[in-house]
């Protein structure tokens, strides 16, 4: 049995009409589906906020009951130096959904080969509702500059027979001429409300009442993410089956251990205990957790951990590396330069209060 | 983040300058000389090109100042004294007086540490005070680091300390370690890096070495400090003086006598060769190059790998016996069940000399092939006709020599010289030869350079292996002596051991090296040899390994150091991808030498400091990397990422402390293990992901971050609490995501902290494991697609086929239709043996994938 969250019974909504929250926004969507005149667009918001729930039903609202049909192909694709890329695409009869960061750097590559070649043949199936086929682009965040300029041409010239549905977490890392080829489709996190009302949705649909503490305490906890949500609802549900009583929400592993490495920070600061920070870390990378969540996660926890005087200091270094994250390629360099800078601080910090305590 | 940085550097120079005199020439040195190096160097070297030409006529005696600056500018390498002489001359701008130097240095001689600390302070208000004097800022920095070039240098007897031999330990005040073993290796002493009972004296500097003085008070050896040694120098009387001891003396006399008695010998062979020549049989010795004409004629003028010769020398004498008893007898070496022997050893130290005259010695008629001759397998299995004897005997009769000058015999013996030469054109010459060493009747003499070498595998187990070593100074140099004598060259011992050291032991270059220079020169003193073996020096590539200890190591940064910004950034030139890596890998494991003088916390927030600017660096250095590598490919800024990622971070945290063996010994990088083991678990992950598409839409990281601890309570949890009896669950969540056996080793792998997979693993018992694999195995799974690598080759197969002709193709077509049935039943015997369709499984999984994608 599937967990709530992938259970259309439970939960999963597959119309624009069942959608839980955003009803203005389902509403707009609704109304441009019927248009004909459908635009490209670029979905963007936080992981968990049902941007592809939106999609999916804004391709159901066009095509009907068939994008539901969907097979996977893996394609392989020649890079110059002749190494095989290997592309898992998703397709039905309608649409296509890729996710060209998963060639790496070589993802222009796949938008140009993949793109034009679906841009180029048009709808087969006279029957189709619509004579274009749509493009959904995953992670179009992580799409590399030469992919972007790729796109630019491509949204305009195959116009007729193809609308590329851009999907992100960020706008920030898209350059501007693909902005503007796009509507903009913000899917916000669900506030604390709508969150609520799907959880109890879903409790009722399950057969068991959710009692509002424990509700109270799965929103607190899962920060705007209605999937973490659903999920740590089935995960109490089959801890304590009566949802009563004093509640504590099992973290995640790799939580657990950014919240290890948290407190080693703050607990010691020498270069062995860098080293021993630097382990974690390369643990925590190579099981697949972005570095970025990583000092998210890290910072967090240290700076509840820290004297107010640092907070500032801490977060604003986090900030700073995690720029230097994104442009530079080695990780662990970044993380460990902050989290020694995040030592140094501390050690700083506690000499000036042991010289002057009465300051 | 630039004005803490500088303010960190005030603070510093504030506290160093409390401590007396030596950390804060350090800090004044750090601050004032490092920003224009440039400008010293090209001026000392414009001055250097400008004195070359003063170099023809041969410097007398270190007296007039004209001869003394030549000298030292030669070599950028400049030494105390001049240092001096050109500080006072462009401070005061004035053509310097060699009275004026002199009486300085005369001086410095017999200072005592009080003068020197009066000394410094000057040398140290020079730098800050006036900052843009050109001149004084120019003689600051001559006068370099700490009190670099505060004593000067006396001028001793060339062979003062002839005869002694000496250790240094601890780092001088005035001298870097290598000036300091050049200044004793000038005056003639013999330095060993180990005191022992023979050693005379042991030069001690600060912070000794404790292993060296336990061995110092246990020998009772005479130490002397710096002053002291000096002293020694400029007081002690060399051999000429006749105050030498006797038995020193006594071993000099006889050592010369040898050479004197070896420069007859070879005298006396020449004049016979010459007389042959003149009748025409062999070639005038004048004619040959120094390298042929003084090569070994027997054995015991082989330098060095006596006993390797000697070995080499008894298996070529047992062979016949050997090959009589079918190589079943090891004999004493072990050795005589080889039919081959593989002479393995650096450049220039004799193997093929050897080689040759052992097979000459013992009767046999060399046969070289080496890199010059095609060793294709072919070749080397048809064109060498090593199986018979040789007729040339047999027609010429027995006294006859061949053109080699070898005397003709019935035994050959073939010498397979630069065995790792045989690449891309001699193919399977490598296989080819290790068949026909396999099969050989006659000595097969292999060498080779490098050992390891991948391409000498085969060779491994059917070859003797005789590595020669790299011979000790002192057995070449009594056999160059004897060549310089002979040749009526007049070089000191101790020049020659340079010139040794410099070539590496290469005899052949140092040979070569002479006479080159016999062309010009009849002698060679102390610095011309020194700059003769810098001309000739092979750079020696160090590995990633000797790099990080040397760089983060307490010499190359340290005050005397004589290595400049360049010579650093070298460094990282030597191997460019791996120098930072490991840098960062160990650029904690040191004891910072900064950090010396520091105590308690102090100490402690400092470290962190100084720690923090080297982690800033290196991750600078990562951003300078990801230009260098990205798109657009900068490789101009390369030398920025040297000094980024290895130069700075060093430069901050050297010290002891990170050597072989001990607590915190130097790893390789975790990064490439890590980076590798990062990408094949995101492989991993993303082939979960792409199967449970069909079910959920979060991409890889939603995946990795809320499912699989989702899931664990699920597909892992119950095997743990339950055990087999939960198979059957666990199976029916897996196929629910279209999950397979190996997806579930992959969630159970991307657990960390409690849930790491050998902690899981060592919690499932065994017999749980094996039934879900068995029950996985048994049933039908649905799979949600097909890997293309797995498809992909069939249609291949069936264009691999020769072209079809069209007109003939016709025909056929009729053919087959008649034979139709016969076809469809060779069809269906085909899928049996077809090897693509051997595994009946993911067939019949196949078809239930196909059924659901329709209903889902």
């Amino acid at each position: 049995m599937s967990l709530f969250v992938d259970q259309e019974s439970y939960f999963r909504p597959r119309t624009l009409d069942t959608l839980h929250y955003h009803h203005g926004l389902s509403e707009r969507l609704k109304a441009l589906a019927a248009s004909g005149d459908f635009p490209h667009m670029l979905f963007y918001g936080p992981s968990g906020a049902g941007k592809k729930t939106r999609i999916t039903c804004v391709l159901r609202q066009l095509f009907g009951a068939g994008v539901e049909k969907l097979k996977i192909d893996q394609r392989v694709f020649l890079s110059p130096s002749k190494r095989k890329l290997e592309i898992n695409i998703v397709q039905s009869n309608y649409h296509i959904e890729i996710t060209p960061s998963e060639a790496g750097s070589y993802d222009r590559l796949v938008i140009q080969e993949l793109l034009k070649e679906i841009a180029q043949t048009q709808q087969v199936d006279l029957s189709a509702k619509q004579r274009f086929k749509v493009v959904i682009i995953n992670e179009a965040d992580s799409l590399s500059r030469d992919a972007q300029a790729a796109l630019r041409r491509t949204m305009e010239k195959y116009m007729s027979n193809m609308r590329i549905i851009l999907c992100a977490n960020s706008t920030s890392r898209l350059i501007a001429p693909i902005k503007s080829r796009c509507l903009l489709m913000r899917v916000a996190a669900p506030n604390e409300e709508e969150m609520m009302t799907v959880l109890k949705y879903v409790a009722k649909r399950a057969g068991f009442d959710l009692p509002p503490e424990a509700g109270e305490k799965i929103v607190e906890d899962s920060n705007g993410n209605l999937r973490k949500a659903i999920l740590i609802l089935e995960a109490l549900k089959m801890q304590t089956p009566d949802l009563n009583g004093p509640l504590s929400i099992a973290k995640p592993d790799w939580e657990v251990y950014c919240y290890k490495v948290a407190d080693l920070l703050v607990s010691e600061q020498s270069p062995a205990r860098v080293m021993e920070v630097r382990a974690k870390l390369y643990e925590l990378l190579s099981h697949c957790i972005p570095p970025t969540i990583i000092l998210k996660t890290v910072a967090e926890r240290v700076v509840e951990k820290v004297d107010e005087a640092l907070k500032a200091d801490i977060m604003h270094w986090a900030a700073f590396y995690e720029v230097r994250m994104r442009t530079g390629s080695k990780k662990i360099y970044h993380l460990e330069a902050w989290v020694v800078k995040v030592m140094s601080l501390y050690k700083v910090l506690f000499r000036l209060l042991m010289q002057n305590p009465f300051d | 983040m630039k004005r803490k940085k500088s303010n960190i550097i005030d603070s510093e120079n504030e506290e160093e300058n409390s401590p007396p005199k030596k950390k804060a020439a350090i800090s004044a040195s750090k601050s004032s000389a490092k920003p224009r190096p440039l400008v010293t160097k090209v001026k000392s070297k414009k001055a250097a090109e400008d004195d070359d030409y003063d170099m023809e006529s041969p410097p007398d005696d270190n007296e007039d100042d004209d001869s003394e600056s030549a000298e030292d500018e030669d070599d950028f390498d400049i030494k105390p004294k001049s240092r001096k002489a050109l500080a006072s001359k462009s401070s005061t701008k004035k053509a310097p007086a060699a009275s004026t130097s002199k009486s300085k240095a005369g001086k410095e001689e017999t200072a005592t540490p009080s003068k020197k600390s009066t000394d410094d302070p000057k040398g140290q208000l020079k730098g800050p005070a006036k900052k843009f004097d050109w001149a004084a800022k120019k003689a600051a920095q001559l006068a370099g680091p700490v009190a670099h070039g505060s004593k000067a240098v006396p001028a001793g007897a060339l062979d003062a300390l002839a005869g002694l031999s000496m250790v240094f330990t601890g780092e001088l005040s005035s001298f870097s370690r290598e000036e300091a073993i050049d200044l004793a290796k000038r005056f003639g002493a013999r330095v060993v890096l180990q005191p022992s009972s023979k050693t005379d004296f042991v030069v001690l500097g600060d912070n000794a070495g404790p292993s060296k003085i336990a061995a110092i008070k246990k020998h009772g050896i005479k130490t002397l400090s710096e002053d002291e040694f000096l002293n020694l120098i400029g007081t002690r009387k060399g051999l000429g003086n006749g105050k030498m001891d006797e038995k020193t003396k006594k071993k000099m006399e006889k050592e010369q006598e040898e050479i004197k008695k070896a420069a007859k010998e070879m005298e006396k062979r020449e004049r016979t060769d010459r007389a042959a020549a003149q009748s025409g049989k062999a070639i005038d010795p004048k004619m040959q190059l120094w390298t042929v004409r003084y090569a070994p004629q027997n054995l015991k003028e082989i330098c060095g790998n006596k006993s390797q010769v000697e070995k080499l020398q008894t298996w070529l004498h047992d062979w016949s016996s050997s090959l009589k008893s079918g190589f079943k007898k090891p004999g004493k070496s072990g050795m005589n069940v080889y039919r081959a022997v593989l002479i393995t050893g650096p450049p220039g130290i004799g193997k093929t000399t050897a080689a040759h005259l052992c097979a000459k010695l013992e009767g046999f008629t060399p046969i070289e092939l080496n890199a010059s001759d095609a060793r294709s397998k072919k070749l080397v299995e048809n064109g060498m006709n090593i199986n018979n004897t040789s007729l040339d005997g047999f027609l010429k009769g027995p006294s006859e020599l061949n053109s080699m000058g070898v005397a003709i015999t019935d035994k050959s013996c073939l010498i397979m010289d630069e065995v790792d030469g045989m690449s891309a054109g001699d193919r399977g010459g490598v296989g080819a030869l290790n068949a026909l060493i396999k099969k050989s009747k006659i000595p097969i003499i292999c060498i080779a350079n490098d050992r390891q070498a991948q391409k000498l595998k085969p060779l491994m187990g059917t070859t003797f292996n005789l590595p020669f070593q790299r011979p000790q100074a002192q057995s070449i140099r009594s056999r160059i002596l004897s060549i310089a004598f002979k040749e009526k060259l007049k070089i000191p011992a101790n020049v020659i051991d340079q010139l040794i050291t410099g070539a590496q032991s290469d005899i052949r270059q140092v040979v070569n090296m002479l006479s080159t220079w016999k062309l010009s020169n009849d002698t060679m003193d102390f610095d011309e040899g020194k700059a003769l073996a810098k001309m000739n020096q092979k750079y020696s590539i160090l590995s990633p390994f000797e790099i990080t200890s040397k760089l983060l190591g307490p010499y190359v940064y340290s005050a005397t150091s004589r290595e400049t910004l360049n010579d650093k950034m070298d460094y990282y030139f030597q191997d460019h991808s791996f120098v930072p890596l490991f840098i960062q890998e160990n650029y904690l494991k040191t004891q910072p030498s900064r950090l010396r003088n520091l105590e308690g916390p102090e100490k402690v927030m400092k470290e962190l400091q100084l720690m923090d600017r080297a982690a800033s660096s290196i991750s600078d250095g990562d951003l300078v990397d990801a230009l260098i590598h990205g798109p657009e490919q900068h490789w101009g800024l390369m030398p920025l990422h040297a000094i980024c990622s290895t130069v700075t971070p060093t430069s901050l945290l050297y010290g002891s402390g990170s050597s072989y063996g001990g607590p915190n010994a130097m790893t390789f990088p975790q990064w490439l293990g890590q980076n590798s083991k990062q990408g094949k678990l995101g492989r991993q992950l993303g082939d979960v992901q792409i199967r449970m598409r069909l079910k959920v839409s979060g991409d890889k990281s939603e995946i990795r971050q809320s499912y699989i601890p989702a899931l664990f309570p699920h597909i892992i949890k119950p095997l743990i609490d339950e055990g087999a009896s939960a198979v059957d669950d666990v199976i029916g969540h897996m196929d629910e995501y279209y999950l397979s056996k190996e997806d579930w080793d992959t969630i159970v792998e991307l657990g960390v902290d409690e849930k790491r997979d050998d902690a899981v693993l060592k919690k499932i018992p065994t017999a749980t494991k094996t039934a879900l694999t068995r029950k996985y195995n048994s049933t039908d799974h649905p799979i949600p697609f097909h890997k293309a690598q797995d498809l992909g080759k069939a249609p291949k197969k069936l264009a691999g086929g020769p072209a079809p002709d069209l007109e003939e193709a016709y025909v056929d077509d009729v053919i087959e239709d008649a034979s139709d049935d016969d076809t469809k039943k060779d069809d269906t015997d085909d899928v049996a043996k077809d090897s693509l369709i051997k595994a009946p499984k993911p067939k019949k999984k196949a078809a239930p994938a196909k059924k659901r994608e329709k209903s889902g």
